[in-house]
């Protein structure tokens, strides 16, 4: 078990996008879409005392995730290590978590008609790699650590360094990724982009955008689980092979 | 050219050690695996280098199927220990962009008109050998010039110098770097080169002037520039924008632009009237100080306010920090460097603060290269130039490079025929039309050439001019000559290697060279069968296995980067003519100019117009990278920064589409007004490259405007040749 969280470091960031681009090329992401993206909050202050900062957006893997029970099929869970994962077998590209996350982390992939968001680059840390935000980052500004291992570099920025929650008195579920920067930057990001309050379905959507689709997936489904059954054999058969 | 090593060897030699000494410490996981699979395929993981932009980071192509899957930072670069940035992590883009240039192609129509007849490469390379040897009996081998760009044009170089000609110029200097390196060189000797060997990592103290890192993104540099104020060094950015590098200031100085000559030298007032310079360093390298001091006497930093609209106590406080941190100043020289014209001077007296502060050859100022033998060929005497040079270098602009040439100076000379005629331009890696201000007078030269070619990956605006247009492979299908990096604290040997084969009929570089030496008959300075070869014997003396620099990308060697590491070998500290550094310039005296650094006013933009300045952003390159798909996603179209209080002055609010005019009533392509605090009330600010004006780019065709387009004037720098562009003017039209 861990809980895995990052801290972006935003005294460091220059808003550089290398993030992005390698977040988009490691995971197909179709373009005009993000997984995670970098946001400026425009200048404020007076001249020539003035302030802005970039804001690193993306999944923030939260305690008490808004996404997980607008789901109405399952899709959207947390795993035993604090991800929020989309299983894809079972998305249908409803959108009800996507409108429900008060950080809009979430998109629908136009491709494949599915929910997709950052899962802290699973399928890396599996390999033993950082996420490709992290490993990229130009300015070295992210971190990605288990919070319960005191020797993780994220234990330290959070416990010792005070890195913060982008949270509100009015939203604050607990997100899992932290920031480190001057008070008044932390501010003026808090201030220009604000978690929005987590919205759930209303009851005239349920039938047009939950019943209909579940009822086609179902026909289908018997083929895809056979698919992900086969491509997993392959896989877990090949590595065997290569190690 | 596959590696030679199995996947196993090459996953033990070259990934292992360095993904765990990444990943161990922020995962804490320990367990590293090989990531040779990316989803349900397994790739193989090839080292090469960059070429998103000249800064040559590591990068592991990631292919299978002879396709590139993804790039990844690679960790065991010296330089960039795994990151890229997102130019880097989008080279794929230009890889697979769908607008490449695929075929040589032969002009049918008018000089741009884009009339093109798909030929093939004998076909291609009879043409040109043909015509330059017709040039070449008509007009004398000098009548061919050549615009190179980096370190691919190795080949060229030699094939030019081969062919007789000496006249070769590259951006590089008269339009980005040329000022520094001879500021720095007449004051301590020698140039900074590239990458420029600033200390960030150590300073105590970071002084940008102008440089916007951060937006001017470097990889390393960035790492080490976040790194240090991470660490606590403190900031002072002088810059009428607030810029990225700004923001995170501990003081930014929002100059009147054009300045920055009074505030250097009110610094060194203030640093000399307080003693707080490094007197024992001083005493002991350099000479001059007594002229200095007395020159200085009277440029108070109130009598700087006056000039720079910056506080005199601002201007005292700044100082005092520099005292206080000396030697660990990091200074950064800048980069491009060619502003108003009296630009050498600027960097000279970037040099004197420099020196003042103890920091050259210091832990935390600016660090000394170490040399590295290079392997050569022996090759046949190249032919000496009776006629000398045409673009004024070493004559009309005395202390310009003739190494790296004045490309302006070539198209005057082409434009002119003076001293004489120019009749063939051969272009290689550079944009003529958008890395050169004054297009006009670049278009007019280009009638007057009998032979144009243009070998490049895209179909930039150039190639609709050229006579033959050449696709040369992308740094990802090619190999280039090893770059030996004497500028790093570490210094270094990286070489490009071609991940996949060339797409469509493009080219490597190298081969087009070669074999358009062989049919003129200069086959025996290219005395090599294949790239192998080539690398082998370029790196001979660096006694560096050509498997592992393959297999890893990259090689480096202890540096000697502080005075004190010196040796004999690495030659006098300060090679000036007087072996001290020369705070007053003999070598200026000499010449006619100020052997001391004055401020001269420039001029004011008139009324209703504001002074157009210019820089990049993170996510482009120049003007080479606006069509690649992934990219243009983040910034499709460039803005330009109005400053709040004109822009209700003007009635514009913010994203409304503008058009600007200059003071020669020359009008850019419709552009976004972004409305901000961040720039002084006399300047508009846009990012360079975009406003593309060739169709055949597809996606960046007439997206955003030019900045170039409106640079109809330049103040040329006198010293040597480099063209001053902020000098236009611009007012703002309602589109």
């Amino acid at each position: 078990m861990a809980r895995y969280a990052m801290v972006t470091d935003l005294t460091k960031c220059v808003g550089c996008q290398a993030c992005t681009v390698a977040c988009n090329s490691e995971w197909e992401v179709p373009l005009g879409f993000a997984r995670t993206h970098v946001r400026y909050t425009g200048v404020a202050g007076v001249f020539s005392n003035l302030v802005s900062s970039f804001y690193v957006a993306q999944c923030n893997h939260c305690d008490r995730p808004a996404c997980v029970a607008p789901c109405p099929t399952g899709a959207t869970f947390q795993d035993k290590d604090g991800i929020v994962k989309v299983d894809r077998n079972l998305c249908i590209g409803c959108g009800y978590c996507v409108e429900a996350c008060p950080y809009d982390a979430r998109y629908i992939n136009p491709v494949i008609n599915k929910v997709d968001k950052c899962d802290f680059c699973s399928a890396r840390i599996e390999r033993g790699q950082e996420p490709a935000c992290v490993g990229t980052c130009t300015a070295h500004a992210k971190f990605f650590g288990d919070l319960e291992d005191a020797a993780s570099v994220v234990y330290k920025l959070v416990y010792e360094k005070g890195a913060r929650r982008l949270e509100t008195s009015q939203v604050a579920i607990g997100p899992n990724v932290y920031y480190l920067g001057k008070k008044g930057n932390i501010d003026l990001v808090l201030g220009t982009f604000p978690p929005r309050r987590p919205r759930m379905p209303q009851p005239g959507e349920w039938w047009s955008k939950v019943v209909k689709p579940l009822v086609l997936t179902a026909i289908g489904a018997t083929f895809l689980g056979q698919a992900v059954a086969f491509f997993h054999q392959l896989r877990t058969g090949e590595k065997e092979f290569e190690d | 050219m596959q590696s030679k090593l199995s996947r196993r060897e090459f996953f033990r030699r070259s990934t292992a050690a360095g993904a765990a000494a990444a990943v161990g410490e922020a995962t804490g996981t320990g367990a590293v695996h090989p990531p040779g699979w990316r989803g349900t395929t397994r790739v193989e993981q090839i080292a090469t280098n960059c070429e998103m932009c000249f800064w040559r980071c590591g990068v592991l192509a990631e292919v299978a199927d002879g396709k590139v899957l993804k790039l990844e930072g690679n960790p065991d670069h010296p330089l960039t220990r795994g990151r890229l940035c997102a130019r880097g992590n989008a080279g794929t883009g230009l890889l697979y962009d769908p607008d490449r240039l695929k075929y040589p192609l032969l002009r049918t129509g008018q000089r741009g008109e884009g009339q093109f007849r798909r030929i093939t490469w004998d076909e291609a390379l009879d043409f040109l050998a043909a015509h330059l040897n017709d040039l070449k009996s008509k007009y004398g081998p000098e009548s061919v010039a050549f615009f190179p760009h980096g370190v691919a044009s190795e080949f060229f170089h030699t094939l030019m110098k081969a062919f007789g000609t000496p006249n070769s110029a590259e951006p590089a200097f008269a339009q980005c770097r040329g000022p520094r390196e001879v500021g720095y060189a007449l004051t301590f000797g020698q140039g900074l080169g590239s990458p420029e060997p600033v200390d960030l990592e150590e300073s105590k103290l970071i002084i940008l002037i102008g440089s916007h890192i951060g937006e001017n993104i470097f990889t390393s540099q960035v790492t080490a520039f976040a790194e240090a104020l991470a660490r606590g060094a403190k900031l002072i950015v002088v810059d009428p924008r607030f810029s990225t590098a700004a923001a995170k200031a501990d003081w930014w100085l929002p100059i009147r632009p054009g300045t920055d000559i009074a505030l250097l030298l009110a610094w060194v007032n203030v640093l000399i009237s307080e003693e707080s310079y490094d007197r024992h360093y001083i005493e002991k390298y350099a000479q001059g100080f007594t002229e200095l001091a007395a020159h200085v006497r009277e440029f108070t930093p109130e009598w700087a306010e006056a000039i720079t609209e910056l506080p005199a106590r601002q201007i005292r406080e700044t100082a005092r920090a520099m005292g206080e941190a000396k030697p660990a100043v990091a200074l950064h020289p800048g980069r491009h460097t060619t502003w108003y014209g009296n630009d050498t001077q600027r960097a000279r007296a970037m040099a004197i603060v420099t020196a003042l502060l103890g920091a050259w050859g210091r832990k935390g100022g600016i660090f000394l290269p170490t040399p590295l033998k290079r392997g050569t060929f022996s090759l046949p005497p190249f032919p000496e130039s009776k006629r000398g040079r045409a673009d004024g270098a070493g004559t009309r602009y005395p202390l310009a490079s003739e190494e790296q040439g004045v490309t302006n100076g070539l198209v005057e000379a082409t434009l002119t025929a003076k001293p004489y005629p120019i009749k063939g331009w051969v272009v290689y890696g550079q944009n003529v039309l958008e890395s050169i201000p004054q297009q006009q007078k670049t278009l007019e030269a280009i009638q007057h050439l009998e032979l144009m070619v243009v070998v490049d990956v895209l179909p930039v605006e150039q190639v609709n001019y050229a006579d033959l247009v050449l696709p040369e492979a992308t740094y990802l299908e090619r190999y280039d000559a090893p770059a030996i990096v004497e500028s790093a604290k570490s210094p270094f040997v990286a070489t490009r290697f071609p991940t996949v084969e060339p797409l469509y009929e493009s080219k490597p570089g190298w081969w087009i060279a070669k074999e358009l030496a062989k049919r003129l008959g200069l086959g025996a300075y290219f005395p090599w069968e294949t790239p192998e070869e080539h690398l082998a014997r370029s790196i001979q003396p660096l006694a560096v296995n050509p498997d592992v620099l393959h297999a890893r990308g990259a090689v480096a060697f202890e540096g000697r980067p502080y005075i004190e590491q010196r040796k004999t070998e690495d030659g006098p500290l300060f090679p000036t003519q007087s072996g001290k550094i020369e705070l007053s310039s003999p070598l200026l005296k000499q010449l006619g100019a100020d052997p001391l650094p004055r401020f001269t006013p420039v001029e004011d933009p008139p009324l209703g117009y504001f002074r157009l300045l210019y820089g990049r952003t993170p996510v482009h390159s120049f003007a080479r990278s606006q069509n690649n798909a992934v990219l243009d996603a983040l910034m499709a179209e460039n803005e330009v920064w109005v400053n709040d209080v004109a822009a209700r002055d003007l009635g514009l609010g913010d994203q409304q589409r503008v058009i600007l005019e200059n003071q020669d009533g020359v009008r850019s392509l419709p552009v976004r007004v972004r409305v901000t605090k961040g720039i002084r009330r006399d300047c508009a600010y846009m990012v360079h490259g975009f406003g593309h004006q060739s169709p055949q780019l597809r996606r960046a065709y007439h997206r955003g405007a030019s900045d170039t387009h409106l640079m109809t004037r330049v103040q040329v720098d006198p010293l040597m040749g480099g063209t001053g562009m902020r000098v236009n003017f611009v007012r703002i039209l309602v589109a």
